[in-house]
């Protein structure tokens, strides 16, 4: 007994999260058609969206200060982001249902964080296609080379986990009202929306939203700035951001976890 | 050692009512009004290590949350528990790693994938050693007779063979206690068997703590020598199955068939059920002495058959749920005690 019973360190951390992974990317490969339609389904309704900004900036020039390159820049960084926060911690906009349904319990029962636990207890299928749509995004804009793609890759891991810590401490809001879903699913709208339309497009109130409660600017317009001018200098403030903001979610959630009221729903984990 | 220790745990949850009368969705959204309810009020109990409890109470009467606050899954509003020495409130973490917990109603095994799959990630959630998850794997497998279901996915299993690989994972990593809440539930006879079978050889070998809660009287009086009844969040008995087996023999049920018509009155006993021919006695025998109403009814003319049966111990406990409130519970308890 006494050898089994070791402190979670990071490289047991590192073994969990690495199987449950692998356990979440089998779990969804079970049904192989599913996964392809949703895979490349939402690639194609991305490259829809990719069509229509075309044929506006075609028309009007640039809008909000944004040209083609910038615009197709942002979809693919904030797709690849919003893509792998899914991909990593499926269960993140699933939380306060969970919440909300006592299905935190089989988590609670195990040696591991709750939080980290049940975030990478799911992957989200069409979430993959969200992935790698932004790489494709990447490739086909004019001057990508490698550096591009490895500051790329460094804006887009902070951003994911800002999505992941926004969506995350809106679903923990169901520990405190029971139902948040109207709450949280607003909230991932407006992030969402936000990112995609150009900074200067939002007036003076927006953008305060925008770099606090509602943080679009560090996953889009932020990291943007970075991009055009390729300076690697203010990538580690926005990686300190991002812990902020993971560091406030997980904050959320563990004051909330003390009001935890469980349930009765006859449950099986997907 | 005491293995649990529950004192005076209470739980309470706030309800929001929905206001009766005019515009009561809209009154009930600007001035929601709250009612406390009162899951378990101030049970205290203790479970000795090794033991194997029977945790007893009907729908509602605040077993799961107990159960619950033992685990850590939800936090106390009053009292303390002690479980292997540890506060679930405050060690959580620390106390997963020596309980097992199988809830039937919920499951740990991922539903699209094999049992195979889960135990894998079981362990290292647990942080077994590649060797150590193999060999334990190994054991449970053979003991648990589970070898063939591992590669198939748990959503093709029968409830059954379902809950024996549940068992089976909760015991991976070894844990000195176990908490089952309805594990038999829904399962057919020739299973419910094999899962009992399977608790009482894990208590008697591995000399593991079971925490068992069941509506299941069969599963009861088979692998538990002790119950604690809650009823309306409060411990209402607390004793061996063998007294809870004897509150039920001071009552015995008397059948019995007679030739021809006859007088089947007795002098303060009457027939619960009468034919013409026949008749069934309730016997309180603190009250009438068995072989005195045998003889009586034997006096009165040629009898045919006669059958003397135990009370069943699901009446007792039935006595007990469906008393209105712990306080009369306890009463009922008590009184019956004294009839013992």
């Amino acid at each position: 007994m006494e050898g089994v019973q070791r402190p979670g360190r990071l490289r047991a951390y590192a073994r969990f999260l690495g199987l449950a992974f692998a356990v979440n990317v089998k779990s969804v490969l079970e049904y192989r058609v599913n996964f392809l339609v949703q895979f490349f389904g939402m690639m194609l309704n991305n490259a829809a969206f990719a069509a229509f900004w075309a044929v506006i900036i075609g028309r009007a020039g640039a809008v909000g200060g944004y040209g083609f390159t910038d615009v197709m820049f942002v979809w693919g960084l904030v797709s690849t982001s919003f893509g792998l926060a899914h991909v990593l911690a499926g269960n993140v906009r699933m939380l306060g249902k969970i919440v909300m349904e006592g299905g935190l319990d089989v988590y609670l029962l195990q040696p591991k964080d709750v939080m980290v636990n049940l975030l990478a207890s799911r992957t989200v299928v069409s979430a993959w296609g969200d992935f790698v749509y932004g790489f494709i995004v990447l490739a086909l804009l004019p001057g990508t080379d490698l550096a591009r793609l490895a500051l790329f890759c460094a804006l887009a891991l902070p951003g994911a986990l800002i999505f992941a810590a926004t969506f995350a401490a809106a679903e923990s809001l169901a520990f405190f009202m029971g139902n948040a879903q109207a709450i949280a699913s607003a909230l991932s709208e407006f992030m969402l929306s936000f990112s995609l339309y150009p900074e200067g497009v939002f007036g003076k109130g927006y953008r305060w939203i925008m770099y606090s409660l509602v943080p679009s600017a560090f996953v889009a317009f932020v990291p943007l700035r970075i991009y055009r001018a390729m300076d690697w200098r203010f990538v580690p403030l926005l990686w300190a951001i991002a812990l902020v903001y993971a560091a406030l979610s997980y904050a959320l959630f563990q004051a909330g976890l003390k009001r935890y009221e469980s349930g009765n729903r006859v449950d099986t984990r997907i | 050692m005491a293995a649990i220790v529950a004192d005076r745990l209470s739980k309470a949850f706030t309800l929001r009512i929905r206001p009766k009368g005019r515009f009561s969705t809209l009154r009930g959204l600007f001035r929601p009004e709250r009612r406390i309810v009162q899951a378990v009020k101030g049970a205290s109990f203790s479970v000795n290590e090794g033991e194997v409890v029977a945790f007893l109470g009907p729908n509602g009467a605040g077993k799961s949350t107990t159960i619950k606050m033992l685990t850590g899954i939800l936090q106390p509003s009053g009292g303390t528990a002690s479980v292997l020495g540890l506060d679930p409130s405050r060690d959580r973490k620390r106390l997963a790693w020596s309980i097992g917990s199988v809830f039937g109603q919920k499951s740990q095994l991922w539903f699209h994938l094999p049992p195979a799959d889960s135990f894998r990630l079981l362990g290292a959630i647990y942080e077994l050693e590649p060797a150590l998850l193999a060999s334990r794997s190994g054991a449970l497998i053979e003991r648990f007779n589970i070898g063939e279901l591992m590669d198939v996915p748990v959503r093709k299993l029968s409830l059954g063979q379902r809950i024996r690989c549940e068992i089976a994972a909760s015991l991976l990593h070894a844990p000195k206690l176990l908490f089952l809440d309805e594990p038999t539930i829904g399962l057919d006879v020739v299973a419910r068997k094999e899962i009992r079978a399977l608790i009482e050889e894990l208590n008697k070998s591995d000399g593991v703590t079971v925490f068992l809660t069941s509506h299941d009287m069969g599963d009861i009086e088979k692998i538990c020598k002790r119950a604690i009844i809650i009823h309306h969040g409060e411990v209402v008995v607390d004793e061996s199955m063998k007294a809870l087996k004897h509150r039920a023999l001071a009552r015995k049920y008397l059948g019995v068939r007679y030739a021809k018509p006859v007088d089947m009155d007795l002098p303060g006993l009457l027939p619960i059920k009468r034919t013409e021919l026949s008749a069934r006695y309730e016997v309180d025998t603190n009250e009438h002495s068995l072989a005195a109403v045998v003889k009586a009814l034997a006096s009165r003319g040629e009898l045919e058959d006669i059958t003397i049966e135990d009370e069943p111990l699901e009446n007792v406990i039935a006595t007990i749920y469906a008393s209105r409130s712990g306080a009369e519970a306890s009463l009922f308890g008590e009184r019956e005690a004294r009839h013992d």
